[in-house]
């Protein structure tokens, strides 16, 4: 199984069980209609960060107070602004397919999931290596609404990056992202080799979760 | 009058504004807009450059100035907007180069997404626009432009916004990728149908892009419009260096490709992000002598929709006619009983049996009609990029549709009586679209052909009084049913054929009426259809599930060679030997219903209950098939054996085995009884329903009656539903912290106004604790978990 396939999986509540062929079958063939229908897009810009406090962090405009935030971009001199979107093709077919068949919209719904962190990761290696020039190492993605990271601070973030012009990208007044498989996020870069994975259950405080890895 | 000029001479606009304010210390995330009242000689400086450079026409500094984009409560959006305009002419009186100069109040997009996709309703996008409009053209600017654009909605309700506020000219332009679409899918076809439609002056192209790669584009552009076209480009693609954004094409690079774009035919000519002045000058210098490239009338008749162009006149396009309920008692129910799904996957499945157009009727004695069919018509647009056909005899209901379609809409129809021509093409005029003449007048329908197209020429003329070409009409011929008339089908082909040859006009029919009153009416309306595109029938209104008319239209368009290679043909019939397995058609499957459901098999579970159907009486199949078998798989998921996509296969499974049994008791008028209604809803200012979906499609399952409100659903809406049905359970979904305050007063309002109603919820960031916090009665873990509670409260008579 691809990689993409088992996050699918794990994110359609399977946890340790393995998968049945009729729900991996429709997991195939919605990656294969996510493919077609998703017209992916991204946008990063390089802003200098600083930090003030363990809580309290400086990126332009943005002044924010969160400990989870300022222990995950600790020791960075710049950090990456971030937004990618799947777009509304993706949104209109699980729509459309809600009506038509549920149990593959639920399937979609998490092979877009799926995708999209699939295309984050993609986009943020590219990311790397252009740091990396620069004797620069990035942190995992941090997404407003993680931790205590409030989740307002989204408007100005998604300002600094004109996200609506650049990607299609916008929010709504409850800060959802619209398109819905959207994502915003900070990426810290610093002098300094850290030991970290690219993506997030390690780093989630929320234990419980049915779908932790 | 910049009108006067437009079209004859080549026209320069300025070039960008962001760039050069951030050269002049405008931070990250500062709104530019501000500084027309703090800096205002910073940005008559900048404009004074632009005019010197050779502009002709300059942009006001109100890119973002809209009230939902701009938020900044030390300035008045009103001032900002007024002071943008003076700022441009004065900068023109201190320039003082002898030219005209004209002030364009520049409209920029409000970084929002409009409804279905995203929050914002059309009506507020178009007074957020209206606004800055009326201040602007009171402070003095002598046309709108609009610019930006990344949605034909958005785009729409700006050009409206102008047009019924203002006497301003129009000119629009949008935002387009390399692929040579807006980030919302529209190609440029469909862009430019839209905008000529809505009768803007001048449309085009700005920003995304450098000269370089906007050729493409642009070649499109001209290929489809019949007005004066602007290109705006950036100074090439974006570059990042330390953190910021520039752009590095040259004056003189620029310059060079705007000749050529001027030669190749762009009437009004400027630059966007990273350009200046000096891109300004040099492209003046250079492209100041060239003449204009005469704009000319294109003959495209096209509909659109937010995602694509549909051309008629070329082959021959199929109009699916199943939104409608005439002859239909399903449809009338589904309409009755507002239950939009049902003509929602009639759109669907027109649409995945091959039609082009969708045809939408929603007239019924008793109902709403302008309300109703607003609301299908923008639900269909959230679940199908087909371009609509909006039908009806109700000049406000068409009115409703046409106002929030989002696109150039067909339109059915428009007949040679003076009263609905008086009706009809004042509509077309302002909202655009094709519309589609009756040959019928005041004297009825003419029995032969010269009587036909008699009207059809009475029905263009009309219409060009108003602005509407030939192009933007489709003349119905007429098909009377030749068990009445005789000669029906033989006047109404000849009428088609003069139509195409000697009017030159598309045409389009209702095909079966032709057969109305014979048997087994798909073999005559087949062998008709044919014969109608022969004689050059641009769109046939069918039933594309019809398998009959379908094959005819892949049949003719592989014949005439309209299909090459005939590729759809090969497509839809290299592998069409029996396509169902014959077991699954003859329900002669070795299979029970009980393992066709806990397998998740819809269509095995579809034959088979068809098959056992014919023996045993639907309720006994329910309670001895249905019931264990979806109660095994509940089971499942609750143990952990069974995970949500199985348990959604089986109730999709069971779903269409019901489905059966229903007819069957509507047939012998038997009923099921329900164990009760349930109101499920996801709550105000949430869009992600997914969660509410899956519920309600389980809760069906177990005979549940289930209004679903859809999503982004007010309390007082969800409130009054409870009391006008007198419902005893709500389920709310939410997903974030942020939409769960509402789920909490929505809870408070219930509690208030139906102390009796009890309340599920459930959601990604709830728990117990959570929803005893904002005073549920129920937090469900899972869908499962739901039925459960609602099958205990309705079974447990409390």
């Amino acid at each position: 199984m691809e990689r993409r396939e088992k996050e699918a999986v794990r994110y359609l509540g399977f946890g340790k069980n393995a998968v049945d062929d009729r729900t991996l079958a429709l997991i195939r063939e919605s990656f294969e209609d996510l493919d077609r229908e998703a017209g992916k897009k991204s946008v990063h810009r390089v802003f200098d960060v600083e930090q003030t406090a363990e809580d309290r962090i400086v990126i332009g405009p943005m002044d924010i107070k969160s400990r989870s935030l300022g222990r995950n971009l600790k020791g960075c001199e710049k950090v990456i602004l971030f937004g990618a979107t799947l777009g509304t093709g993706v949104d209109r077919l699980i729509t459309r397919t809600s009506l038509t068949n549920m149990a593959k919209a639920a399937v979609l719904q998490a092979c877009a999931a799926a995708l999209l962190e699939e295309y984050c990761d993609e986009c943020q290696e590219k990311i790397g290596e252009e740091m990396g020039k620069e004797g620069m190492y990035l942190r995992p993605r941090f997404s407003p609404g993680y931790g205590d990271f409030d989740i307002s601070h989204q408007e100005t973030l998604m300002r600094m990056l004109d996200c609506a012009k650049t990607i299609g990208l916008t929010m709504t007044d409850s800060f959802m992202m619209t398109p819905t498989k959207s994502v915003t996020a900070l990426i810290g870069a610093g002098k300094l080799r850290m030991n970290c994975p690219v993506s997030g259950c390690e780093t989630c405080g929320k234990k419980d979760c049915s779908f932790r890895r | 009058m910049i009108k006067d000029r437009l079209g004859k001479e080549l026209l320069f606009f300025d070039g960008g504004m962001g760039t050069l304010l951030q050269d002049r210390g405008l931070g990250p995330g500062e709104l530019p807009e501000t500084w027309n009242l703090i800096h205002p000689d910073v940005i008559r400086d900048i404009h004074r450059a632009y005019i010197e450079a050779g502009s002709d026409i300059v942009l006001t500094n109100t890119f973002g100035a809209n009230a939902l984009k701009f938020h900044d409560d030390g300035c008045s959006l009103e001032e900002i907007v007024k002071k943008g305009v003076e700022n441009v002419k004065k900068a023109a009186e201190e320039a003082g180069t002898g030219r005209t100069v004209y002030t364009a109040l520049d409209i920029g997009p409000t970084g929002k997404l409009l409804k279905p996709m995203g929050d914002l309703d059309f009506e507020t996008a178009y007074e957020a626009f209206k606004e800055v409009m009326v201040w602007g053209e009171e402070a003095g600017a002598d046309l709108i432009h609009i610019e930006t654009m990344s949605d034909t909605y958005e785009l729409k309700a700006a050009v409206l916004a102008a047009k019924e506020n203002t006497s301003l000219p129009v000119f629009a332009t949008a935002i387009f990728d390399e692929r040579g679409k807006l980030l919302t899918g529209a190609d440029v076809p469909s862009v430019v149908a839209l905008l000529e439609g809505l009768r803007a002056d001048a449309i085009g192209i700005n920003c995304g892009m450098g000269p370089e790669q906007m050729l493409p584009v642009l070649e499109q552009f001209l290929k489809y419009s019949s007005l004066p076209v602007i290109v705006k480009p950036n100074a090439g693609l974006p570059k990042q260096r330390d953190g910021q954004t520039y752009y590095d094409v040259d004056p003189e690079q620029f310059a060079g490709l705007m000749k050529r774009i001027t030669q190749m035919g762009a009437a009004v000519i400027g630059g966007c992000c990273g350009t200046t002045p000096g891109h300004i000058r040099k492209m003046r210098e250079l492209c100041g002598e060239i003449p204009i490239v005469p704009v000319k009338e294109k003959e495209f008749t096209v509909v659109s929709s937010y995602g694509q162009s549909v051309f008629l006149g070329s082959g021959s396009k199929i109009i699916g006619e199943r939104i409608n309920p005439t002859g239909k008692k399903r449809f009338k129910q589904a309409l009755k009983e507002h239950d939009l799904d049902y003509i929602l996957r009639e759109g669907i499945t027109q649409q995945d049996n091959g039609a082009h157009i969708l045809d939408v009727n929603v007239g019924l004695p008793d109902i709403d009609e302008p309300a109703l069919m607003k609301e299908v018509v923008q639900e269909l647009q959230s679940v199908t990029n087909l371009p609509l056909q909006i039908d009806t005899v109700d000049g406000e209901a068409m009115e409703a549709a046409l106002r929030i379609y989002n696109g150039k809409a067909m339109v059915n129809s428009v007949s040679g009586k003076q009263e609905s021509m008086d009706t009809v093409f004042p509509l077309i005029k302002k909202y655009g679209g094709v519309v589609i003449g009756l040959t019928l007048d005041e004297g009825g329908i003419p029995g032969d052909a010269d009587g036909r197209v008699r009207i059809a020429e009475k029905i263009i003329r009309e219409a060009e009084k108003y602005g509407i070409r030939k192009k933007d009409i489709v003349i119905d011929a007429l098909a009377m049913t030749i068990s009445s008339e005789p000669e029906g089908a033989k006047v109404t082909l000849e009428t088609l054929r003069r139509l195409r040859d000697e009017l030159h006009v598309c045409t389009v029919l209702g095909v079966s009426n032709i057969s109305f009153g014979l048997p087994s009416r798909p073999v005559i309306n087949s062998s008709f259809y044919t014969m109608a595109m022969m004689n050059g029938l641009s769109a046939g209104i069918i039933n594309p599930a019809s398998e009959e008319m379908m094959r005819a239209w892949y049949a003719y368009h592989a014949l005439m060679n309209l299909d090459p290679n005939c590729e759809n043909y090969i497509g839809k019939y290299a592998s069409a030997a029996p396509a169902v397995s014959t077991a699954a058609q003859t329900g002669k499957s070795s299979m029970g219903l009980q393992e066709a459901i806990i397998k998740g098999l819809r269509e095995e579970a579809h034959s088979v209950t068809l098959a056992m159907a014919e023996e045993q009486e639907p309720l006994d199949i329910i309670n001895s098939e249905l019931i264990p078998a979806l109660n095994r798989v509940g089971e499942g998921f609750e143990k952990g054996t069974v995970f949500l996509p199985q348990l959604l296969m089986s109730a999709e499974a069971a779903k269409s085995a019901f489905a059966v049994l229903k007819d069957r008791m509507d047939q012998s008028g038997e009923v099921q009884e329900k164990i009760g209604t349930v109101v499920l809803a996801t709550v105000k200012g949430d869009i992600h329903d997914i969660g509410k979906n899956i519920v309600k499609v389980l809760l069906e399952n177990y005979s549940f009656d289930v209004i679903d409100l859809g999503k982004d659903v007010p309390p007082e809406q969800i409130v009054e539903t409870v009391l006008s049905k007198n419902v005893r359970l709500v389920g709310l979904s939410a997903l974030m912290t942020t939409t769960v305050v509402s789920m909490e007063d929505t809870i408070k309002q219930l509690r208030e106004k139906a102390p009796g109603c009890r309340v599920m919820v459930g959601g990604a960031v709830l728990n117990q604790d959570y929803a005893d916090m904002i005073g549920a009665d129920f937090y469900g873990k899972d869908a499962m978990q739901s039925v459960h509670y609602a099958q205990k409260l309705f079974e447990g008579g409390n």
